[in-house]
């Protein structure tokens, strides 16, 4: 709709004909009567200028209401998608998702709906990029905090954070970070009656011959590991309670096959050499009662 | 000497058990609560989230903070616990 309505017919003649001209319109026979040139005017010049005049006004607020399209759209595509098809459009932007189940679905439309946002900005910060910086400047934060530095560098941090913010792009509000890091400085203050809290600055992963993973000076025991360990040491270890075990079986063994009377020699031998010895003692038992009786009837 | 707290080391000293889950780092009062009301009672059942968002620190801050509006700093220290108590246990 135009913003104002010409009327051409208020127009002169020659002006009608030199919008027409300008406008490549072909001219009518110079003899037709104005009402010919209005028409042709109102035809082409019209109809253009109203082309022109809503693609001046419209533009702006087609792009709002495209963007908000999209956004709704997108929103609803994402919700309508299945679980396959989220880990395959996550998977394109270079994602590897992991399980896509009841609790998880929600933080990986999210992050689906952050890479596009972030790629339709046109790649100014890598989406990765942008994670390293915010966990970077998380660590910067907890690391100046630690040392309990004045509010002014920790200003200074916050306006830094939220610019990088507004550049990637990132969901967190830009209140948040100010509110944390406030609330961080705070918990310093309360556990110090003075407010100033000399920390140890945390070291530099990897540098320096520094290991990356944590090393504690000494084992960490629990009370409870510290029991079992002075339970283990009052009982028998275990080696010896294997060997003990052992010797026990052997020694069974033994027994049961003597009783069984197996069929091998060096245990025939050993029963031989039992039998004989028990033969041997019967018959010097049979011989000192045969000697006996006599003795004993020869005393009768 | 690091920078976690004597929390952080009572948890990652040992297998969690039944601990409660205020029992990890990061995890107080308030947000604990928080947690038992959405049904994350005991700390193996957030380390069953940790584990199914494959252990990716983004995940599971953006996890945290929906669930029970953790900071930044309540994030990174649960975070860090559960990551050195499976590095040790898992």
């Amino acid at each position: 709709m135009s913003l104002f309505m010409e009327d051409p017919a208020h127009f002169s003649k020659s002006r009608l004909k030199l919008d027409l001209v300008a406008h490549n319109v072909v001219l009518p026979p110079t003899k037709s009567r104005k009402e010919i040139y209005v028409d042709l005017y109102l035809k082409h010049i019209a109809q253009k200028n109203a082309g022109d005049f809503s693609s001046d006004d419209e533009d702006q607020e087609q792009d709002l209401a495209d963007k908000e399209e999209e956004e709704d759209a997108e929103i609803l595509v994402q919700s309508c998608l299945t679980d396959d098809d989220l880990k395959a459009a996550l998977l394109k932007h270079g994602v590897k998702a992991g399980p896509i189940v009841a609790s998880t679905r929600a933080l990986y439309e999210n992050k689906l709906r952050r890479l596009e946002q972030s790629e339709g900005q046109g790649h100014v910060n890598g989406v990765e990029k942008g994670v390293l910086y915010s966990d970077s400047e998380e660590e910067e934060e907890q690391g100046e905090q630690e040392d309990g530095e004045s509010g002014s560098e920790g200003a200074k941090e916050e306006t830094a954070e939220q610019s990088n913010q507004a550049q990637q792009g990132s969901s967190q509000p830009s209140q948040e970070p100010v509110k944390d890091t406030i609330e961080e400085m705070f918990l310093n203050m309360e556990a110090s009656p003075t407010g100033i809290c000399a920390t140890r600055r945390r070291p530099i992963k990897g540098a320096a011959g520094r290991p990356v993973q944590y090393i504690y000076p000494d084992t960490p025991t629990s009370p409870t590991t510290l029991e079992r360990r002075e339970v283990e040491r009052r009982l028998v270890p275990i080696h010896i309670q294997i060997l003990v075990f052992f010797i026990l079986a052997c020694l069974l063994y033994i027994i049961y096959v003597c009783v069984e009377g197996n069929s091998f020699s060096p245990f025939v031998a050993l029963l031989d050499s039992l039998d004989q010895g028990s033969e041997s003692e019967e018959g010097l038992m049979l011989q000192a009662e045969t000697q006996d009786t006599p003795v004993i009837s020869g005393q009768e | 000497m690091s920078s976690t707290s004597q929390k952080h080391k009572d948890f990652v000293a040992e297998p969690m058990g039944e601990k409660p889950v205020n029992a990890l780092a990061g995890i107080g009062e308030v947000l604990g609560k928080r947690l038992e009301d959405k049904g994350f009672d005991k700390a193996y059942v957030v380390l069953g989230q940790f584990l199914v968002l494959k252990k990716d620190e983004e995940l599971f801050r953006d996890w945290l903070k929906d669930t029970c509006s953790a900071n930044i700093k309540q994030q990174g220290d649960c975070f860090g616990c559960l990551k050195e108590w499976c590095d040790a246990f898992l």
